[in-house]
C-alpha cells in the first residue's frame, strides 16, 4: 500500500502517512478491503499533517460508515476541521438508490414497451398537425402575403439553391457514371450495349435523381433547417416570435419552403442533365458511342412524363425535408446538447420520409 | 386598476407541478417583482402569465378579460398587449438591431408605411439608449446592449405590460443599475406596468413596488414591497437575511 506503513505491533493497526489525500486515501481503502474479515483495522491518524475536504469526508465516513475500522491519534486540527464540514446530517449516504423496482421484469418491459408505442403515436400526430399548419400557412400566404418576413424567401432560395447546386451535380454525375459503367458490362454480354442509354435515362429521371437530390436536401438543407430552428427554440427566440404575435410555424417555415418548391426544379434539371452527361461519358470512352447518338437512343425509351414525375416526387421529397427538419427543430427541448440530437435525428426522419414517400411512388408510377 | 388577476393557478411543465394553486394580482402602472430562489417558479409563471406554457388548473384575467389557452384569438389578443424582455434578449441573430425592433410592427401591421415603422422603431430604440447602435448585429452588441435591445423590441408596440425575465442576470452591476433606472424611467414617465422576474435582490430594493415571493411550490408573500421588508414571517426574514449576506459579500 502506497502512503501507510504498518507497524510492527498490534498487525491490524495502520499508521497514515502525513500527506492523507485523495490519492493516498485510495490506496488507504484499497488495503481495507484486502483485509475483509481480519477483525477490526485501526487507523493511525497521529501523523497526518497536511490534508483537505476528501481527509474530512473520508473520516466522517469511515467512523460512521465503515464497519471495523476504527480511527485512533485523529489531531485536533482535523478533529477542529472535520467538526465544520457539512456532512450529510442523518448518516451514510446509501450505497445503492432507495427506490425499488416495482412489478415483475416482464411487467416492466410492457410498461417500457407501451410508453414508448404511445410517444411514437404522440410524436406522428404533432407531425401530422405541423404538416396540416403549414399547408393552410401556404395558402394563407398565398392569399394574403402576410406573415413572412420581406426578403427571408430569397435568402432562403439562396441558401438552398446556389449552395446545393454544385453538390447536386457531381454527386449526379458521379451516379451517372457508376450505374453506366456497371451496366454496360452486363449489356455487353448480351450485345445490347446500346440500350446503356435508356437505362441510363430511365434511371435517372424517375428514380435516381429524385432519390438521390432527395437524400442531399436531406443531409444539407434538412440538417441546417433543424439546426437553425433549434438553436432559436433554445434561446427563446421562438417564444420571442409568439409573443409578438407572431406564428413561428407561418414566420420559419413558409419562407423555406415556399424556397424548397422553387429551387427544386431548378436541381432537378441540372441533375439530370449532370447524370446523364455521366453516361454520354462512360458510353463514349467504353465503347465509343456518340453523344448524339445516346441521346436519340434515350429519347426512345423516356419522355416528357418520366421527366414530370421525376420533378414531382422531388418536390415532395424536398417539402418531407424541410417539414421533418422544421418539426425536429421546433419541438427541441430546451438544452444545447439537444441542438445536436435533434439534427442527427432530422436528418435520419428526413431521409426516412424520402425513402418511404418513393416507394409510395413506385405504386402509384408502375 | 389590476392588470392580471390571477385564481387558483398551477403552473408546471407536463404532470410536474411547480407552483399550486395561486392567486394575486398585478395593479396597473406600478414594477411588480416575481422573487424566489431559483427553481421556485419563477420563469414559469412569467411563461404561464406570457401566454407561452399552458396552466395545469386554475386560470388568469388580463385586462379584465379570461385568458383561454385554447382560443387563438384569446392567446393573440393577450400577446397584442403584452412585450416581454427575455432572459438572454432573444434577438433574431440574422436581422440587424432597427430590423429586430421593427419586426413585430412590419409582421403585426404589415399595412404601415415604411416610414411610420422607421420612426416607431427608431423611437424605441432611442427610448434605450440605442439609436446609434441600430445597424449593428445582435451578435456585434454587448450583453447589456442587447438587454437594453430587446426591451426596445419589447415596448416598440406600446403594450400595456412588459414581463422582464431576469433583466440583471449576467450583467455587470454598473449596466445592472443603469438598467434598472431605464425600468424606473418606463414606469415614470411612460406610466408603464413591468412585471420583473428576479432574484437580484439589490435590484428589488431599487425597483419593486410590489413583490410576489415564491417558494416551496407556493405564493409566500404578495403585497407591498413594505410590508415584506417589515415582515416578520420567517420564510420572508430567511430570504432578506440571505441578502445581508450577500450585501455584505
Amino acid at each position: 500500500m502506497s502512503g501507510a506503513k504498518q507497524v510492527p505491533g498490534p498487525p491490524e493497526t495502520v499508521v497514515l502517512p502525513k500527506r492523507l489525500k485523495a490519492p493516498e486515501i485510495v490506496a488507504v481503502l484499497a488495503e481495507i478491503g484486502k483485509r475483509t474479515g481480519n477483525g477490526t483495522v485501526t487507523l493511525d491518524f497521529r501523523e497526518v499533517e497536511e490534508f483537505d475536504s476528501t481527509t474530512l469526508a473520508f473520516l466522517g465516513h469511515l467512523t460512521d460508515c465503515l464497519p471495523g475500522v476504527a480511527a485512533a491519534n485523529v489531531p485536533d486540527a482535523l478533529v477542529r476541521a472535520e467538526a465544520g464540514f457539512a456532512r450529510r446530517p442523518d448518516g451514510c449516504w446509501p450505497e445503492k438508490p432507495a427506490v425499488a423496482p416495482t412489478g415483475t421484469r416482464f411487467g416492466r418491459f410492457l410498461q417500457s414497451m407501451a410508453d414508448r408505442f404511445l410517444n411514437r403515436v404522440r410524436t406522428v400526430g404533432q407531425f401530422m398537425a405541423m404538416l396540416g399548419d403549414e399547408v393552410f400557412h401556404i395558402g394563407n400566404f398565398l392569399k394574403t402575403r402576410k406573415g413572412v418576413y420581406p426578403g427571408e424567401t430569397w435568402n432562403q432560395i439562396f441558401f438552398m439553391g446556389y449552395k446545393s447546386y454544385p453538390i447536386v451535380c457531381v454527386l449526379l454525375f458521379l451516379v451517372g457514371v457508376t450505374i453506366s459503367i456497371t451496366s454496360v458490362e452486363q449489356l455487353k454480354l448480351f450485345g445490347a450495349d446500346v440500350y446503356v442509354a435508356d437505362l441510363v435515362g430511365y434511371a435517372m429521371l424517375l428514380e435516381l435523381v429524385p432519390l438521390m437530390t432527395g437524400v442531399i436536401l436531406a443531409g444539407k438543407v434538412g440538417a441546417a433547417v433543424t439546426a437553425e430552428l433549434a438553436s432559436m427554440t433554445v434561446l427563446e427566440e421562438v417564444d420571442a416570435l409568439r409573443t409578438m404575435g407572431i406564428v413561428p410555424t407561418r414566420f420559419l417555415m413558409v419562407p423555406r419552403l415556399i424556397a424548397i418548391t422553387l429551387v427544386v426544379p431548378l436541381l432537378v434539371v441540372m441533375a439530370d442533365v449532370a447524370g446523364i452527361f455521366g453516361g454520354i461519358v462512360v458510353a463514349r470512352l467504353s465503347f465509343g458511342m456518340l453523344p448524339a447518338t445516346f441521346l436519340d437512343q434515350m429519347l426512345n425509351t423516356v419522355d416528357w412524363s418520366d421527366f414530370t414525375w421525376g420533378l414531382v416526387k422531388t418536390v415532395v421529397f424536398g417539402w418531407a425535408v424541410v417539414i421533418g427538419a422544421g418539426f425536429k427543430g421546433l419541438t427541441v427541448g430546451r438544452s444545447a446538447e439537444e441542438v445536436g440530437r435533434a439534427t442527427t435525428e432530422s436528418v435520419v426522419l428526413s431521409v426516412t420520409l424520402v425513402i418511404v414517400l418513393d416507394c409510395l411512388f413506385a405504386f402509384v408510377i408502375y | 386598476m389590476d392588470i392580471i388577476a390571477a385564481r387558483e393557478l398551477t403552473v408546471g411543465y407536463g404532470r410536474a407541478e411547480v407552483l399550486r394553486r395561486i392567486s394575486f394580482t398585478v395593479p396597473e402602472r406600478l414594477i411588480t417583482a416575481v422573487v424566489g430562489v431559483s427553481g421556485s417558479g419563477k420563469s414559469t409563471l412569467l411563461k404561464t402569465l406570457a401566454g407561452l406554457l399552458p396552466p395545469l388548473g386554475g386560470g388568469f384575467d388580463f385586462a379584465g378579460c379570461p385568458v383561454d389557452y385554447g382560443s387563438e384569438a384569446s392567446l393573440s389578443a393577450l400577446y397584442g398587449q403584452i412585450g416581454v424582455l427575455y432572459q438572454d434578449g432573444a434577438l433574431l441573430n440574422g436581422l440587424t438591431l432597427y430590423e429586430n425592433v421593427a419586426l413585430p410592427v412590419r409582421m403585426r401591421y404589415p399595412e404601415l408605411p415604411e416610414g411610420v415603422v422607421r420612426d416607431m422603431a427608431h423611437a424605441s430604440l432611442a427610448q434605450v439608449e440605442l439609436a446609434d447602435s441600430a445597424e449593428k448585429l445582435p451578435a456585434e452588441l454587448s450583453g447589456g446592449m442587447r438587454k437594453r435591445g430587446a426591451l426596445a423590441r419589447a415596448l416598440v408596440l406600446n403594450p400595456e405590460l412588459v414581463f422582464c425575465d431576469e433583466p440583471s442576470s449576467g450583467l455587470d452591476p454598473i449596466t445592472s443599475h443603469l438598467l434598472d433606472d431605464l425600468l424606473l424611467r418606463l414606469r415614470d414617465s411612460f406610466k408603464m406596468t413591468l412585471v420583473v422576474v428576479t432574484h437580484e435582490l439589490r435590484s428589488i430594493e431599487r425597483v419593486a413596488d410590489r413583490v410576489l415571493l415564491l417558494g416551496d411550490g407556493g405564493l409566500r408573500f404578495a403585497g407591498d414591497y413594505a410590508d415584506l421588508a417589515a415582515s416578520d414571517d420567517e420564510f420572508i426574514r430567511t430570504f432578506f437575511l440571505r441578502k445581508d449576506h450577500h450585501d455584505d459579500a
